[in-house]
């Protein structure tokens, strides 16, 4: 079996025997030891694995790893620029946006790919962004607020 | 006391491991691996009720990479109770480790441990059950029912009821001018953290076994695990991770046993965890209810008399199931000045997950039937809402201040209806109803005719710590390191909820340093003084008060090492930003110069210890008002504008106290209109994935705006009382309020889902 070559935070990685049915989320967490997409339901339901597959951001629970060979794949771990916060990472912190933490990396992948394409979203738009990342702690009140001011910071760097 | 400035009380801090948790650094216990470790899998029972008689692991044990299996037949079979609190806790022991007789679809039969995670989930299904079936009850009434099947020996079904009165509750119906009664039922919901359960045990060749668990309990945990293994607890070990979560599901014990089984058969570390869906079955639910109300009120709205008598399923085990029912007794007596009341609760057993503790525990079940009903006897006579909240609701000036201190759901409702625009919405809705009247013809060609708008409130209520019922004790440590900052040692296990965050700013106000000069251990029972266990809305009431003690504690050893420094007396110093000692005379010393002079001039270390038990009881209050639209057609509820008001006698941490809270409305909204766990004939748990049970997603959540009033008095640190648990009590007879008034029914069930409103329809018609 031909190990398969994963681009994961712009390194590749030589993955060896991975099975047809193995998921992206299997190889990243057990494999690789990147643990920050979380494992929360298996089902594609509640978000805490996503991560962006060329720009897009999907559940790694329901992704097979052999069909992201040749893709991009950025997790909340590949987000900071050498331990720079990203702006959503720096407003998920200074707005109050984090509790338990466990849906915080799937909800920073989810705006991320929002504010790639969308750089100044309405609130509502920001909220129908979210509708695959279940959170039980923040009522997702912050979250929208952090993502909303993530864009306005980003804005600005834009401009200078 | 309020009047006082503060640098940090007050402000907004975020939580103290944010940036690993936006950077996916953190490590909750899912995401440790151990040199060696295994992992594991349970097999649970898919009948409701049977006897195991014979597990077949022939199969299983053939498959390359598979280690142990752990059954009921070569593990320990001593009973406990999971939900035990510390040693010495009395309540009625049901559950093993491994059931031979299954009591619910989900029960635990046995567990493989193997290589990998693969292989061990291959283990399990190749692991054949004989069962031999018994009669089921699966719900309150067939468990109660004339020679139903008794689900254990040592208890009955109907478990020992609690009853608590005060007054003449009789004497108070025969004086009423009318007397209402109604009979209210709750729905079964998962508390649904986003971490799932998972335990890590590692049991070593010194006979010790320490365990990483996601847990609210440790010291609790400790003492189930000494007990089932018979282990000294100086060889048992837990250790809390970072928590993703937990909301009450986390205080038993579930994973610990299974896992530290296999760990003591293979002498390697196991990492057991559950699936979505076994944390669904196998943890713990909201305990469902059935709540019958008996009213008597005047014809002034003066309500004279109340009754509740209360059924909790509790499911198959015996958990915490007289502690809900316990502390839902309390919940009754402290909104209003009824002079009689009672209540009589009791927990019921049946083949279905077992229940335990959720946010609110037993409070969101009281209080809908309490709120509901309030709402339906205004209407039925035709008086105002919010004039009956006001004729009976406690004031500082009705209670005893000594038992009840200074309770404000008024000025929550008071400040929530200014906030909300009650007044203005409430006219919004005549003028609309008496201008359409039913046939205008705008109204009938408007493409939104079908919608019908409505405006409900509730006001809710939840205590403070445990005091009343037992012991309410924390220890905690605070060590000087040698540059003067602080490591805190502490018991306590923040499951997201800032707990920790409060505990170091408390400490940083008092000790003039930054919340970043402190760091924090968190429970470790070999490391961190005891502590309880995180639940009953404790952390600000009981843990920040001991927090304050520790900080005096450790203020004046700083002080009388500085005097000594100095050569002057105490009364001269005092501490200033930011970790300084000065003196009146203009002498100062940092606290690392003071550490220096400790160390090398008295050889002594600069550690404060304390001991804090809570004494006092108090009750936090909140009011929640919600204007719904609903589709008459699709029977959809939209939420349109959400007002919540906290009594929380001082905010310590503003943007915890607001997280807190919005993570409670979503929590009720989902109670109210949504979430619910079904079962089928078998008892079977039907909606058993995130996809068909219900939660409320982001674009679901209306907007909405907080505020607390801040009048604090309470013994708690700087007046400050609980918000986590009292945040999601008040949402859902808010919401259904708000529905009843938009469709003009009279709701009496959870949740107003399609189906709630289409089963309203026909009971109406």
């Amino acid at each position: 079996m031909e190990p398969l070559i994963l681009n994961i935070n712009h390194r590749n990685y030589q993955i060896f025997q991975v099975e047809k049915n193995e998921t992206l989320l299997s190889v990243l967490r057990y494999r690789l030891d990147i643990t920050g997409p979380k494992e929360g339901c298996s089902t594609g339901d509640c978000g805490a694995c996503k991560v962006l597959l060329d720009g897009v951001a999907v559940n790694a629970c329901t992704t097979l790893a052999h069909r992201c060979a040749g893709k991009t794949i950025i997790t909340i771990e590949g987000i900071a620029d050498a331990g720079n916060l990203h702006p959503l990472q720096t407003a998920f912190v200074e707005k109050g946006a984090v509790q338990c933490g466990f849906c915080t990396p799937g909800m920073i992948i989810s705006a991320k790919a929002l504010l790639d394409v969308n750089p100044k979203p309405s609130r509502d738009e920001i909220r129908k962004a979210l509708d695959n990342n279940l959170c039980r702690c923040t009522g997702y009140v912050k979250i929208v607020d952090a993502i909303e001011e993530a864009a306005e910071m980003m804005r600005k760097d834009d401009h200078e | 006391m309020n009047n006082k400035e503060w640098r940090l009380i007050g402000s907004g801090v975020p939580i103290f491991d944010a940036k690993n948790k936006v950077t996916g650094k953190t490590r909750y216990t899912g995401d440790i691996k151990l040199p060696h470790m295994l992992y594991g899998k349970l097999v649970l029972s898919d009948k409701a009720h049977a006897r195991v008689l014979s597990i077949d692991t022939s199969e299983a044990e053939k498959l390359e990479g598979v280690r142990a299996i752990a059954t009921p037949f070569n593990t320990s079979s001593k009973k406990y109770n999971s939900a035990l609190r510390f040693v010495d806790h009395d309540i009625p022991k049901t559950e093993t480790i491994f059931s031979q007789t299954v009591r619910f679809v989900g029960d635990r039969i046995c567990a493989v441990a193997a290589v990998d995670q693969k292989t061990a989930d291959k283990a399990a299904k190749l692991i054949r059950v004989e069962y031999e079936e018994l009669p089921a009850v699966l719900s309150i009434e067939e468990a109660m029912a004339e020679g139903a099947i008794q689900l254990h020996d040592n208890v009955s079904n109907h478990l020992n009821e609690i009853k608590v009165s005060v007054g003449d509750v009789e004497k108070g119906f025969r004086e009423a001018d009318f007397i209402f009664e109604d009979e209210y039922e709750t729905p079964i919901v998962s508390p649904m953290a986003m971490e799932n359960h998972v335990s890590i045990a590692d049991f070593d060749d010194e006979g010790k076994l320490t365990v990483y668990s996601s847990t609210q309990n440790s010291f609790a945990i400790r003492n189930i695990l000494s007990d089932v293994f018979d282990l000294p607890q100086s060889k048992v070990r837990v250790i809390k991770p970072t928590l993703g979560g937990a909301f009450g599901s986390k205080i038993p014990a579930v994973l610990e046993g299974p896992a530290a089984a296999l760990s003591m058969m293979t002498r390697q570390p196991v990492m057991l965890n559950f699936t979505r869906k076994e944390t669904l079955v196998a943890s713990r639910t909201r305990h469902g209810a059935k709540i019958r109300l008996k009213t008597g009120i005047n014809k002034d709205g003066t309500i004279v008399a109340q009754a509740y008598d209360v059924l909790t399923n509790t499911g198959a085990y015996v958990g915490s199931a007289y502690n809900v029912v316990g502390a839902m007794s309390h919940k009754v007596f402290k909104s209003y000045r009824i002079p009689n009341i009672s209540y009589t609760g009791a927990a019921v057993l049946t083949n279905l997950p077992i229940a335990g503790a959720m946010r609110g525990y037993g409070s969101p079940q009281a209080i809908f039937a309490q709120q509901r009903q309030l709402h339906a006897i205004a209407k039925r006579l035709d008086m105002d809402i919010v004039t009956l909240q006001r004729k009976n609701l406690v004031t500082p000036e009705t209670v005893d201040p000594v038992k009840m201190g200074s309770p404000r759901p008024l000025d929550c409702m008071e400040r929530g209806m200014e906030l909300f625009g009650w007044e203005d919405k409430l006219k919004w809705k005549e003028n609309k109803n008496t201008i359409n009247n039913g046939t205008d013809k705008q109204e009938q060609t408007d493409s939104r005719r079908n919608v019908k708008r409505g405006v409900g409130f509730a006001i809710g209520c939840h205590g403070n710590g445990v005091y009343g019922a037992h012991r309410d004790f924390i220890g905690l440590r605070l060590k000087m390191n040698d540059d003067g900052t602080f490591v805190l040692e502490t018991g306590t296990h923040d499951m997201g909820n800032s707990l920790i965050t409060s505990q170091m700013m408390i400490v940083a106000e008092e000790l003039q340093a930054q919340v970043n000069d402190i760091s924090a251990v968190e429970a470790d029972t070999d490391l961190t003084p005891w502590n309880l266990g995180d639940y009953s809305s404790r952390g600000i009431f009981v843990t920040g008060s001991a927090c304050l003690k520790l900080a005096y504690a450790m203020k004046d050893l700083i002080i009388e090492m500085a005097s000594a420094m100095f050569q002057e007396p105490v009364e001269n110093l005092s501490l200033v930003p930011y970790r300084k000692v000065r003196s009146t005379l203009g002498k100062e010393a940092s606290f690392q110069e003071i550490f220096v002079y400790a160390q090398r001039e008295h050889e002594t270390d600069m550690l404060a210890q304390v001991s804090f038990g809570s004494l006092a009881a108090r009750t936090s209050f909140g009011a929640h008002f919600v204007q719904v639209e609903v589709d008459t057609q699709t029977k959809e509820v939209h939420l349109l504008d959400y007002v919540a008001v906290h009594d929380v006698g001082k905010a310590i941490n503003r943007m915890s106290l607001e997280g807190q809270l919005e993570g409670g409305i979503q929590m009720g909204l989902g109670y109210a209109l949504s979430e619910q766990m079904t079962f089928d004939d078998q008892g079977r748990l039907i909606n058993n994935n995130l996809k068909k049970y219900k939660m409320f997603t982001a674009s679901m959540m209306p907007e909405i705006k907080i505020d607390f009033v801040e009048e604090g008095d309470s013994p708690g640190p700087y007046g400050g009382k609980s918000i986590g648990e009292c945040a999601t009590v008040p949402v859902a007879p808010a919401v259904v309020n708000a529905v009843a008034d938009a469709l003009g029914y009279d709701f009496h069930t959870m949740p107003i889902d399609v189906e709630g409103i289409k089963l309203m329809e026909t009971l109406e018609s």
